[in-house]
């Protein structure tokens, strides 16, 4: 985790800043290969067994051969899909619903509990009732991620909305904006960071989701993929499981962000002033 | 005898915090305001002044006392009367060109229009060359100015006005209080001015009307008209002797308004 | 635009019982309306059994000592595996923020590890330990920690420079700085990276359950559902459902009376 807030980074000369950028990227490329190393010398020292702890490089070599096969593109295609529908669905709900609960008085007299009280809840445990409502197949388990993937949008957009400076109404109020003007014209733009936040949050939980629902339905899917693994005792191919998987969460998780920044171009001026 | 444009009568407003007991910001304040003359609003923190500014503005609904614009009362928000905030409120997704089109697009004008109004108005601030920049690219007195393009651009015929240089540095203040003058000369529009600065009162407004701490009322109105042409008019005498003759009147209330403080 | 929803002004508990019943109406209603679909013939009542059902056959789990057994399993679980992930996860988040060595080193490696799905751990648990309390203690204790070291390590970094440096002038040696000042300071974010892991605690102890074992709450849904006794399997869905729900209520009581000591 790079230190000092946003703002300090910003007053450093640009080498400097360079410097530090460079410095971490570094420090993470050396952490991984040192973890990479110990990893590796831990497999062939023979403290463990091959079943319990593969080495890495039969491990990388089980995930090059999946590629090869076509079942990682296959499994990994089949999981994103998943998610992402998942995740869409919750999001445009989770806005929509935010919306409204921000609007108007009996929506939001009526959702409050359930969010308050569905939040913190195990939603997962919903899983064999979704299951017994809407079958074993992708329809379930795209309901499932939805359902979890609307709590913190919903959150979000409320606390957003809410957020929204009182001058800045008043400022389009002045212009003559209508409630309706407001609402989409003037709060949901405000609240958007803030939302996007929420969405930030929503992703991964999907992917998390996503995964359980496979392993507990079994099927192709990374999670699918690596509950049959772990049924065959294939500890290669559960290992294999959790790198493609971590690379996956990280890469979304580092997608994600790009988009914010590209979405809130707006709010990272901040940190290049041009003044007079 | 011509009515006043603005009819304050007899105006109180109590402020209910979500938590608490509730407070009494403004008691029985009567003020008419001419048209086209420029009044300030002056009183320590606390008194009520940006309330009964709000009041004026619709943005509060008037619950004792009634308000009149050009005789009748009023009902909301509107762009008769715009409004500028000491925070300036951009709306920071639009840039500096989009903030000010805003209130031209509820105007109805054609597309061609809008945007040559919008260029003038930029252009009198200050601001050619920045319309595609972004609130948080500016400095804070671009923003005022950017605040202040935007409010004129859809012609209010009334200017409320809340501590609009308060968060600004004392240079870039004392530059935009003459801008604000001679953009007000060349424009002339009736203008709320509501500050805590003495000097900037004296040097603005036409007449100033002084405030009592909570809960606020009209305490004094000081006539403040005279030529203020004179690059040195800060040091000249008639100009002194008025603030000083205002700031004994502030300065009682600003005592209350401190001590007050602690209940 | 809706004002936020606001907190009972005065009046006593009575007023703020009658607000709380207000306030969760919404859900009794929707347990009415549960009863009332599912006795309406409209959905197949295997699908949807009526709430009062489903509550006969709860109350049978707890007789037969089912919920106890399976319950008192996935606590301990639950509980064990939280323990250590705040153990060990607190203490390497301070160290990290403490010894600049330890940061450079881990942090990387925190900041690779926490997109990761936890529950892709759930098979590598299953394949060392099998189906048992062992697998699952592990994969919340691997799965929590990341959480509370993240917020060990914001709120250790957080503490106020100055605080530090007059602990340091008064000649506290760096481990008694540490539990003076540092940990008193990092405990609102390390709360919350506590919530956030106690919430995932359940998610993953539910999902593992589900997946791979031989008792626990999770393992009752899965068997019920098998057996076909829908009614006893919605009864045990509510029951973890509403204990993820009554442990957070719980761990804010206890977080804000934390948070109000150290103050």
């Amino acid at each position: 985790m790079p230190g000092g807030p946003l703002a300090e980074l910003a007053r450093e000369p640009s080498a400097y800043r360079w410097l530090r950028t460079a410095g971490w990227g570094f420090a993470r490329v050396f952490s991984l290969v040192a973890l990479a190393v110990a990893w590796e010398l831990a497999a062939r020292s023979g403290a463990f067994t091959p079943y319990m702890l593969p080495a890495l490089s039969a491990v990388l070599q089980r995930i090059w051969s999946d590629l090869i096969a076509g079942d990682l593109l296959l499994n990994t295609g089949e999981t994103l899909y998943r998610a992402f529908t998942g995740f869409l669905i919750g999001a445009v709900a989770g806005i929509a619903l935010g919306m409204g609960i921000s609007r108007n008085r009996f929506t939001h007299w009526f959702f409050d509990p359930i969010i308050s009280v569905g939040f913190p809840m195990p939603k997962i445990a919903f899983l064999p009732v979704v299951m017994l409502w809407l079958g074993v197949y992708d329809m379930s388990k795209i309901t499932m991620i939805a359902v979890e993937a609307i709590f913190p949008v919903v959150t979000a957009t409320i606390v957003g909305i809410r957020g929204v400076e009182r001058e800045l109404l008043w400022s389009a109020r002045n212009m003559g904006a209508t409630e309706r003007e407001l609402l989409w014209q003037i709060a949901l733009p405000a609240a958007l960071p803030q939302i996007i936040t929420g969405l930030q949050v929503a992703l991964p939980i999907a992917l998390i989701v996503a995964i359980v629902t496979e392993m507990f339905m079994g099927g192709y899917g990374l999670g699918g993929a690596m509950n049959t693994a772990s049924r065959f005792a294939d500890s290669r191919g559960v290992f294999a499981g959790i790198v493609e998987i971590a690379v996956i969460g990280y890469a979304l998780v580092k997608g994600v962000m790009l988009v914010r920044r590209r979405l809130l171009l707006w709010h990272q001026e901040a940190l290049a002033p041009s003044t007079v | 005898m011509v009515q006043a444009q603005i009819v304050i009568a007899g105006v109180s407003h109590c402020y209910r915090p979500p938590s608490g007991r509730p407070v009494l910001a403004l008691e029985d304040v009567t003020l008419d305001v001419r048209g086209r003359e420029f009044v300030a609003l002056l009183g320590p923190s606390g008194c009520g002044k940006s309330t009964l500014l709000y009041l004026i503005g619709g943005f509060l609904p008037t619950e004792t006392g009634k308000i009149l614009i050009e005789g009748k009362p009023i009902a909301a928000p509107g762009p008769d009367r715009g409004i500028v905030f000491q925070h300036f409120a951009l709306f920071p997704w639009k840039t500096v060109r989009g903030n000010v089109l805003y209130g031209l697009e509820r105007m109805g004008l054609p597309r061609e229009e809008r945007q040559q109004r919008a260029q003038s108005f930029i252009d009198l601030v200050g601001l050619s060359g920045f319309e595609d920049s972004y609130p948080s690219q500016l400095s804070g007195g671009m923003r005022q100015r950017t605040a202040l393009a935007r409010t004129l651009a859809f012609d209010p015929k009334i200017l409320l006005m809340d501590e609009p240089f308060g968060a600004l540095d004392a240079q870039t203040r004392g530059l935009m209080q003459s801008e604000l003058l001679s953009i007000w000369q060349r424009t002339p529009k009736t203008v709320i001015f509501v500050t805590h600065d003495v000097q900037e009162a004296v040097y603005l407004a036409d007449r100033v009307a002084v405030m009592s701490a909570r809960p606020g009322r009209i305490k004094a109105i000081v006539d403040t008209k005279f030529d203020k042409s004179d690059p040195a008019i800060f040091r000249n005498k008639g100009f002194t002797d008025k603030v000083d003759e205002i700031w004994n009147l502030v300065r009682i209330e600003a005592i209350k308004a401190q001590t007050g403080r602690t209940s | 635009m809706i004002e936020p929803a606001n907190a009972a002004t005065s009046g006593g508990s009575q007023r703020r019982m009658r607000a709380a019943l207000l306030r969760y109406l919404p859900l009794l209603l929707l347990a009415l309306a549960w009863e009332v679909g599912a006795r309406s013939g409209l959905v197949s009542t295997l699908a949807l059994p009526p709430l009062s059902t489903v509550a006969a056959a709860w109350v049978d789990l707890l007789k037969d000592g089912e919920l106890v057994s399976n319950g008192a399993a996935s606590l301990w679980r639950t509980g064990a595996g939280l323990a250590l992930a705040i153990a060990v996860g607190a203490a390497l988040g301070i160290f990290m923020a403490w010894w600049r060595p330890v940061n450079v080193l881990l942090s990387p490696l925190v900041e690779i590890f926490y997109p990761m799905p936890k529950s892709a751990l759930i098979p590598v648990t299953v394949l060392w330990l099998g189906f048992g309390n062992g697998s699952k203690i592990l994969l919340i204790f691997l799965g929590c920690m990341l959480p509370v070291t993240i917020g060990a390590f914001n709120g250790a970094r957080s503490s106020e420079q100055a605080l530090v440096w007059s602990a340091r002038s008064m000649g506290a040696n760096r481990l008694r700085m540490l539990w003076d000042v540092v940990v008193p300071s990092a405990m609102p974010e390390l709360l919350n990276g506590i919530r956030t892991a106690l919430a995932l605690s359940f998610i993953l102890l539910v999902s593992s359950e589900l997946i791979a074992a031989r008792e626990g709450l999770g393992y009752l849904i899965g068997f019920l559902g098998a057996s076909g006794t829908y009614d006893a399997m919605f009864a045990v869905v509510l029951t973890v459902a509403l204990l993820g729900f009554i442990a957070d209520r719980i761990y804010l009581v206890l977080m804000q009376r934390m948070l109000r000591w150290r103050e």
